[in-house]
């Protein structure tokens, strides 16, 4: 790092701290920036202290959102019988895109990894028994990832709330789109065949 | 299948090497600390994108260096392709034809078998030697297996952690509830991983009765370690009754206790334990009719040859056993074998391709 001016230096290490980002490509984008005119810095500044200073988790799904209770939330047009619960911000919005669902969502921040000490204290369980409360919501769809650690928050979930009277679903995901059949291993496959809808 | 054409950059002592092997045999010689070994895991890696000497890749690249290449021409069935592997401290990506692939579709482009010294743990060593050589094996056939294996594996990792956690935590029931997830997920793939390897058992045993490698009578069985306790048939339901059963006991030594990561294979030479009964000549026979075995099913199952290693040939193995490994590859498998001694190399000359090995890189000697 003595190669570098301190300011630059400090800019690649701050980068480097990315989801994703290895040293070469923090030189890459720290160059960029570099080059790029001010106000183009500014606007990517300006948009990182923006979602610091007005993004916070909706109280109720725990959704990023710019106004608490969100818009998923406070919708009238949204069916709030049925919760989905996902693992990720990120993948409530794969779910919206599909235009499919219209119910309301659950997002957990994460999933079961006793290795990575995530447990379900660290998990966003106890505001969803909270929303159950009420007796409105009759079914949860549990859409975490189809890895091992999505299938076993699945199925501690499915302990939990089964009990509570509530309808639970794991939604029929054993093959990613776009995966060859061929290379599905056995369990995934069982579970596709197993989750299968008429269409 | 061939390998026709390898390549190697900031791979362990290899700064950048190349040749051109032979279909059939192939002997790199050299004296020790050269480098010999380092080409038999190259061709291992690029076969199984797994390393037979280090699970961290990142100590594999040459020293100060930050990635290496590995890169192959293998035919097969008249195809040719390019496999090539590059590794970083922290990453390894799979290329087929210059295409980055996932590693499920990398997979079973190329097989490759090998027999080292470490290798002797199966016929003396402890059970995962003997499940490490069927997993391999089954692997060989079907890269998914692979993939549930791993799976398989991960389960069993998490489902420890919290097993550890029990003991001390202020509210156990919570970790027993996790461990029951945990559990059903074990179920479902542990099944596989039984069925899997019995079968391939089952694979293996055929092709040794066929006496093809010796006069010696060698029988093997999958001893799963749930047969004790009840049927096998409903693997799954005999399995989740022994996980129910045995909680406690998980909790108390604080690992897991029930599941196929106990299982063994059972190994009888002549009608007798080879492990604890067998000479250690015989053992070494035994291990050479498993290895042979394991070609052949290779072959049965997918119509070609694996690519067959073997490191450091006269450590183990005699003249004599020698003669009778090479005769039944002979015609088959292209293989790769290394030797610290000339004259041995040099016995080879007549029918083998020989490389001497010096600093990592590879020095083709005029042959035959
Ligand atoms: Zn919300």
């Amino acid at each position: 790092m003595l190669d570098y001016a301190e300011p630059i230096s400090r800019l690649i290490d701050e980068l480097r701290r990315l989801p994703g980002i290895g040293h070469k490509s923090a030189q890459r984008i720290a160059f960029h920036l570099l080059r790029i005119p001010p106000e183009e810095a500014r606007r990517l500044t300006s948009a990182i202290e923006e979602v610091k200073e007005k993004i916070t988790l909706c109280s109720i799904c725990n959704n990023f959102t710019d106004r608490d209770p969100c818009r998923f939330c406070t919708n009238p047009a949204r069916d709030r019988s049925v919760i989905c619960v996902v693992e990720e911000p990120t993948n409530l919005v794969t779910i919206e895109k599909t235009r499919e669902y219209r119910g309301l969502y659950h997002v957990l921040h994460g999933a079961l990894s006793p290795i990575r000490g995530i447990g379900p204290e660290e998990l966003k369980i106890k505001n969803l028994l909270e929303r159950l409360r009420d007796g409105h919501v009759k079914e949860i769809i549990l859409a975490t990832n189809p890895n091992t650690e999505g299938e076993a928050t699945a199925s501690y979930l499915a302990r939990l709330l089964k009990p509570l009277g509530v309808t639970v679903t794991r939604i029929a995901m054993g093959l990613p789109v776009g995966s060859d059949l061929e290379f599905a291993d056995e369990v995934t496959m069982h579970k596709a065949l197993a989750n299968r809808r008429q269409i | 299948m061939i390998i026709t054409r390898i390549e190697v950059r900031g791979f362990r002592n290899i700064h950048h090497g190349q040749f051109e092997p032979q279909g059939q045999l192939n002997v790199l010689y050299g004296a020790n600390a050269q480098g010999k070994t380092n080409w038999l895991e190259v061709i291992y890696l690029l076969a199984t994108a797994g390393s037979f000497r280090t699970s961290r890749l990142s100590e594999a690249l040459t020293y100060g260096g930050r990635e290496a290449i590995l890169r192959a021409l293998v035919e097969c069935h008249g195809l040719r392709k390019e496999l090539a592997i590059q590794l970083t401290s922290r990453s390894k990506r799979l290329f087929v034809n210059g295409k980055r692939e996932p590693s499920i579709r990398y997979l079973g482009q190329l097989a490759a078998f090998i027999c080292s010294l470490e290798q002797m743990n199966v016929v003396r060593g402890e059970p995962e030697y003997r499940r490490q050589f069927l997993d391999q094996g089954a692997a060989s056939i079907d890269p998914k297996y692979a993939k549930v294996l791993e799976t398989y594996n991960r389960i069993l990792k998490q489902k420890n952690r919290l097993l550890r956690q029990v003991a001390d935590h202020p509210h156990p029931n919570t970790l027993i509830d996790q461990i029951e997830t945990w559990n059903q997920q074990l179920i479902e793939y542990g099944t596989i991983v039984h069925r899997v390897r019995s079968q391939y058992v089952e694979k293996l045993q055929e092709v040794l009765e066929g006496n093809l490698f010796g006069k010696e009578e060698i029988q093997i069985r999958y001893a799963s370690s749930l047969e004790a306790h009840g049927e096998l048939d409903d693997y799954a339901a005999l399995l989740a009754e022994r996980l129910r059963v045995r909680l406690n006991a998980e909790i108390a030594v604080g690992y897991s206790l029930v599941g196929p990561h106990r299982d063994d294979l059972e190994i009888r030479f002549d009608g007798r334990e080879l492990r604890r009964f067998a000479s250690a000549g015989q053992q070494r026979s035994a291990l050479l009719m498993l290895d042979l075995a394991r070609i052949s099913v290779y072959n049965r199952e997918l119509d070609a040859y694996p690519i067959f290693l073997i490191d450091d040939i006269d450590a183990e193995l005699d003249r004599e056993r020698i003669d009778i490994l090479l005769g039944y590859l002979q015609g088959k498998a292209q293989t790769f074998m290394t030797t610290s001694k000339p004259d041995v190399a040099a016995a080879f000359a007549d029918r083998a391709a020989l490389f001497r090995i010096e600093d990592g890189q590879v020095r083709t000697e005029a042959s035959r």
